[in-house]
């Protein structure tokens, strides 16, 4: 076979430049940012910066969509680009962001411990200069509260939340049961909706772990006193040695046994939420959050939506500790103090947070704003606005566990939950091990040095 | 073949044929059974991309009752597409850059004595035990600070580098089994090391490349940690990446989410049901020597 | 020839290839090594220096050690069922079923291997849901309805649970390679063994089984390199759950990483990996020196 070499020779040309063409395709594919000039001196802002939040759920991810485009319309030269997440797999995206040094210049973390963690690293601006005057009156003192660390403010809150447990009152009232107002009432009320033939009285799915959590977060101030309790959620002071937490675990189980779905671990909190919405069963332990979807317009039935109302989850009858705290925390948003336009980022903040956007999220949303004023009779629906004054009257939030705590203990709880309900281990064993990950990180935290902002 | 053998028994013969259709037909149960339940769970799957969210709970086992297109249209918005193509182009581009080094490096071990060849091949060799997770934290730091973290070509560089030794290895072991009367004659033709590469032994080495091209597709195509860490616009996720992000967003609408991965299979499965005669001689061909 | 060609111009050839390795896979895992002789994670500004620290806390975990035994589990799991079920479907389809047939059946064993990860994950995460999953369906509809489990939520059944499914998404995969590795087996050798009067088993075990040999030396390596760097299908399921008890090293790792806040520690996993594959491999060349199948 005679080839023609001389004429052929173009083909590894060729080639070479398809694999080009290819990579050049490919560089263009990245989406980094681009450092762009500082923007103008008081007149309209310039430049873009990116905006990170764990609301990528459809029925949410619009609302924020439509506040960026609004901001965008109103401030030509701005641009920002949106990343969206889930709840879940935020948590690790913002590791990944964090360790390799490109953190949005506005992004989501829960109140708590979580947000130290990014204020230790300093990779939190410090606020306390920038939200003054009219936006800081604006707020309800508690919300900025769960976001201030040593007396300086780290992140604008734009939720408020609380965890409830609702109940179907039909169901309640065809079975001659009445609200709990303790807990021992709860489990009877549990029992009698058991031998009426409810499998599971409280429908729970705790396949991440966080469901049980919650459960823990109401249970542990009830058990043990506020002191003890803020002091051992400090990781430079947690010892956790207080008998309370052991009792706290102690009564979850009860709870398990009497109330909850069996098997949990390996159901979604969603998916257990489907048995509610199908009135199979009377109670559940969601989030003021997702009280949206058990109303008609957030797609329940109709005979859910108007026959379901809510309590908080009830203390025992002599408490140790104190009764006034409601769980609950505000979600909100951080600012990365490397940020090449920090006056953009602030302003978006102040932007979404304006009387008007909270009054969006309240009627798009059915969430709860921290911005007083929000939320009325006219824009939502009246279960949200008993929960304002809930809330009001609570003395405290008692934040959800795994975010309040160091990583550790968090790992801890989460972990020895699960281990509980699975029936591999028992509450003292899970307070061992809550304790030697309290020492842990006391040890790690006071020998790692702290940067100064 | 030749040579008599003496017959078995009658009734031995028979006993054996008996035995044998018995056990041909157990044998015929067996590979159905196993095939429904290979299958039923994909065909469930597609049906329950149809029902309501309802009808999930409810009757998990049923038909839907109407056939929700609705779902697949909702899947569509949520971006299944684009996850579908972001993996087309990392593992297209994959396939071309690794299978183009690696034969340009076998082709270089094998046909030319290069300096340092024993040093190098002890380099590949090492290379194939280093597995991607082992570099997972490292390179972090490393791709931010050549700037293509959240790129495609991080994942086309990782998929390359971490694929590279195996199919050098691969492509060797054929390139050797290659006379050398046809690059003798192209050197008499007056051809140069381009191409002598690219039209001798290029073409010979086909089953060889196709078979490595295929082998580097199903990694790429399934590399699921690196696309998890590296990538982080939601316009770039690959596949793996983007159904797991998917599921953490749609926690309520399960039958988008079976749509979703419907919608998802779809391609693949009528790829190979297409291409699956050239798949198995591309395999055959290049493992046969 | 190859003097009159030259030859450190040559070395151009393999230049990107090294290059690549050097930089994108030597560099990393030497780093790696140096990384885990240290404390720091995303949020830490300084690498805290706390030298074998995190490789005595591993011996200590008792999640490491039962992610190891998760990962040889699945090893064991995968050698028997997808390489040993591999051959022998192979070997089934290839004598006993004729045309089309064959290619029908071939064809629906192959198609979960096509699949991405995820998919098959996610899609297996609904199959095991104790409410509506088809595994405990089916359960119910032959009246073991008494063997139900929340696959996924007990820690008794989750691994195993995952295992199963890598084995219905892999088996046909093994099965082709086993298949192309049997049709260059002449069939002379088989009718001269069944005119001699041996039966199907027998020429299984004295024809089919030796002559595979390479292929099934490299199915194994496929399957247990694979199982000891699981990480894609186990992450989509549980995320390690419940209470750690389903994690691999490779989730371990991630989980340590990006949820634990220890990255050191997680360097520390990936020499661990790093040394249990290099054995792995060093053992396949050493098996793999000079045996080559004649027919």
């Amino acid at each position: 076979m005679r080839i023609n070499y001389r004429a052929r020779a173009s083909f590894p040309l060729l080639a070479l430049t398809v694999v080009a063409s290819l990579a050049v395709a490919a560089c263009g594919g990245g989406a980094s940012p681009t450092p762009a000039a500082s923007g103008g001196t008081g007149g309209a802002l310039e430049g873009k910066i990116t905006f990170l939040h764990k609301y990528s759920d459809p029925r949410y991810a619009p609302y924020f969509e439509q506040v960026v485009a609004a901001y965008k319309a109103a401030n030509p030269k701005v641009q920002i680009e949106i990343q969206a997440y889930g709840d879940q797999d935020v948590k690790d995206k913002l590791r990944v962001l964090a360790a390799s040094k490109t953190l949005p210049d506005v992004y989501f973390s829960w109140a708590g411990d979580f947000t130290k963690k990014f204020v230790r690293g300093g990779l939190a601006k410090d606020l306390t200069a920038d939200v003054t005057g009219a936006w800081k009156d604006s707020f309800t003192p508690a919300a900025l509260e769960a976001y201030t660390y040593g007396g300086k403010l780290y992140g604008v809150p734009i939720t408020l939340d609380a965890k409830y447990m609702v109940y179907n009152k039909k169901l309640f009232a065809d079975n001659g049961v009445t609200v709990p107002t303790t807990l021992e009432e709860l489990l009877a009320a549990c029992d009698t909706f058991k031998a009426k033939g409810f499998e599971y009285p409280v429908t729970f799915g705790n396949q991440y772990g966080w469901p049980a959590i919650h459960f823990l977060t109401q249970l542990n101030p009830y058990y043990v006193p506020a002191a003890t309790m803020q002091k051992d959620y400090d990781p430079l002071s947690g010892e956790f040695t207080d008998p309370g937490y052991q009792k706290a675990l102690e009564a979850f189980m009860d709870i398990n046994s009497h109330c909850l779905t069996q098997g949990a671990n390996g159901i979604s909190h969603e998916a257990a939420q489907a048995q509610f919405l199908a009135s199979k069963s009377p109670m559940h332990l969601i989030e003021a959050v997702e009280f949206f979807a058990l109303t008609e317009k957030g797609g329940a039935p109709a005979d859910l939506a108007a026959n379901w109302d809510f309590f908080k989850l009830p203390p025992p009858a002599s408490p140790a500790g104190d009764t006034g705290y409601l769980e609950g925390a505000p979600d909100g948003f951080l600012v990365n103090p490397d940020s090449q336009h920090l006056d953009i980022a602030i302003d978006f903040l102040k932007y979404l947070t304006s009387l008007d956007n909270a009054k969006k999220l309240v009627a798009d949303l059915g969430w709860l704003s921290p911005v007083q004023g929000s939320a009325t009779a006219d824009n939502t629906f009246p279960q949200n606005v008993t929960v304002i004054e809930d809330i009001a009257k609570a003395k405290g939030m008692a934040i959800w566990l795994d975010t309040v705590t160091h990583m550790y203990v968090a790992n801890a709880y989460l972990n020895g939950a699960q281990a509980m309900l699975d029936g591999t281990k028992t509450p003292a064993q899970v307070m061992d091990d809550i304790r030697a990950a309290a020492a842990q990180a006391k040890a790690e935290e006071a020998a790692s040095p702290v940067p100064t902002q | 073949m030749a040579g008599t053998v003496a017959r078995p028994h009658y009734a031995e013969t028979t006993r054996r044929a008996v035995a044998s259709s018995i056990g041909r037909t157990v044998a015929y149960v067996m590979l159905i059974v196993l095939a429904v339940a290979v299958i039923y769970p994909l065909v469930w799957m597609f049906l329950n991309g149809f029902k309501s969210n309802a009808e999930l709970f409810g009757d998990p086992w049923g038909l839907p009752t109407t056939w929700r297109w609705g779902n697949f249209v909702k899947a569509w918005d949520l971006g299944v597409v684009r996850y579908l193509m972001n993996s087309v182009i990392v593992t297209g581009a994959s396939v071309v850059t690794t299978v183009l080094v690696s034969a340009l490096a076998a082709y270089a071990l094998t046909r030319h004595r290069i300096p340092f060849a024993g040093a190098i091949t002890v380099l590949l060799l090492g290379g194939m035990m280093l597995a991607p997770t082992v570099a997972l934290i490292p390179l972090f730091r490393l791709l931010r600070a050549i700037g293509i973290f959240d790129t495609y070509l991080a994942l086309i560089v990782l998929y390359t580098a971490f694929r590279v030794s195996f199919t050098v290895f691969l492509i060797r072991a054929y390139m050797i089994t290659l006379s050398r009367e046809m690059e003798d004659a192209a050197i008499v033709d007056g051809a140069n090391r381009w191409q002598i590469f690219w039209l001798v032994i290029m073409p010979l080495s086909r089953p060889i490349i196709v078979s490595a091209a295929l082998l580097q597709a199903l990694f790429a195509w399934n590399e699921f940690v690196f696309a998890l860490v590296f990538i982080n616009s939601g316009d770039l996720k690959t596949l793996p990446v983007g159904l797991l992000a998917m599921q953490g967003r749609v926690l309520s609408d399960w039958p988008v989410l079976f749509a979703a991965l419907t919608i998802a299979s779809i391609p693949m499965i009528l790829l190979f049901l297409a291409g699956q005669r050239q798949f198995i001689r591309g395999l055959s061909e290049g493992f046969g020597k | 020839m190859a003097s009159r060609l030259g030859r450190w111009p040559m070395l151009l050839w393999v230049a990107p290839a090294v290059l690549l390795l050097v930089v994108f896979v030597y560099y990393p895992v030497v780093e790696n090594l140096r990384l885990s002789l240290f404390r720091w994670n995303a949020f830490s500004p300084v690498d805290v220096w706390v030298g074998l620290d995190n490789y005595s806390a591993l011996t200590a975990d008792p999640v490491f050690w039962s992610s190891l035994f998760n990962n040889i589990a699945y090893a064991v799991v995968s050698v028997i069922f997808q390489v040993g079920g591999g051959l022998v479907l192979a070997a089934v389809l290839e004598e006993l079923v004729r045309g089309r047939l064959k290619g029908f059946f071939r064809t629906v064993y192959f198609v979960p291997a096509v699949l991405s990860l995820t998919i098959t994950g996610l899609l297996f995460q609904f199959m095991y849901n104790p409410q509506i999953g088809l595994v405990n369906g089916f359960l119910d509809a032959v009246g073991l309805g008494a063997f139900k489990h929340s696959w996924l939520g007990e820690s008794a059944t989750a691994i195993w649970a995952i295992i199963a499914m890598s084995q219905w998404q892999s088996v046909g995969y093994v099965m082709v390679l086993f298949i192309v590795a049997m049709q260059r087996i002449p069939r002379e050798l088989y009718e001269a063994a069944y005119i001699d009067g041996a039966t199907r088993r027998q020429a299984f075990f004295r024809i089919t089984v030796p002559l595979v040999r390479e292929m099934t030396l490299l199915a194994m390596i496929i399957t247990i390199s694979g199982a000891f760097l699981v990480m894609n299908e186990v992450w989509v399921m549980t995320a390690g759950g419940p209470a750690n008890s389903s994690h691999t090293l490779g989730t371990w790792l991630y989980k340590s990483a990006f949820f634990n806040d220890q990255m050191g520690y997680a360097a520390a996993i990936a020499v661990v990996i790093f040394v249990i594959t290099l054995a792995a491999s060093i053992v396949q060349l050493v098996i793999n020196r000079g045996k080559t199948v004649q027919y």
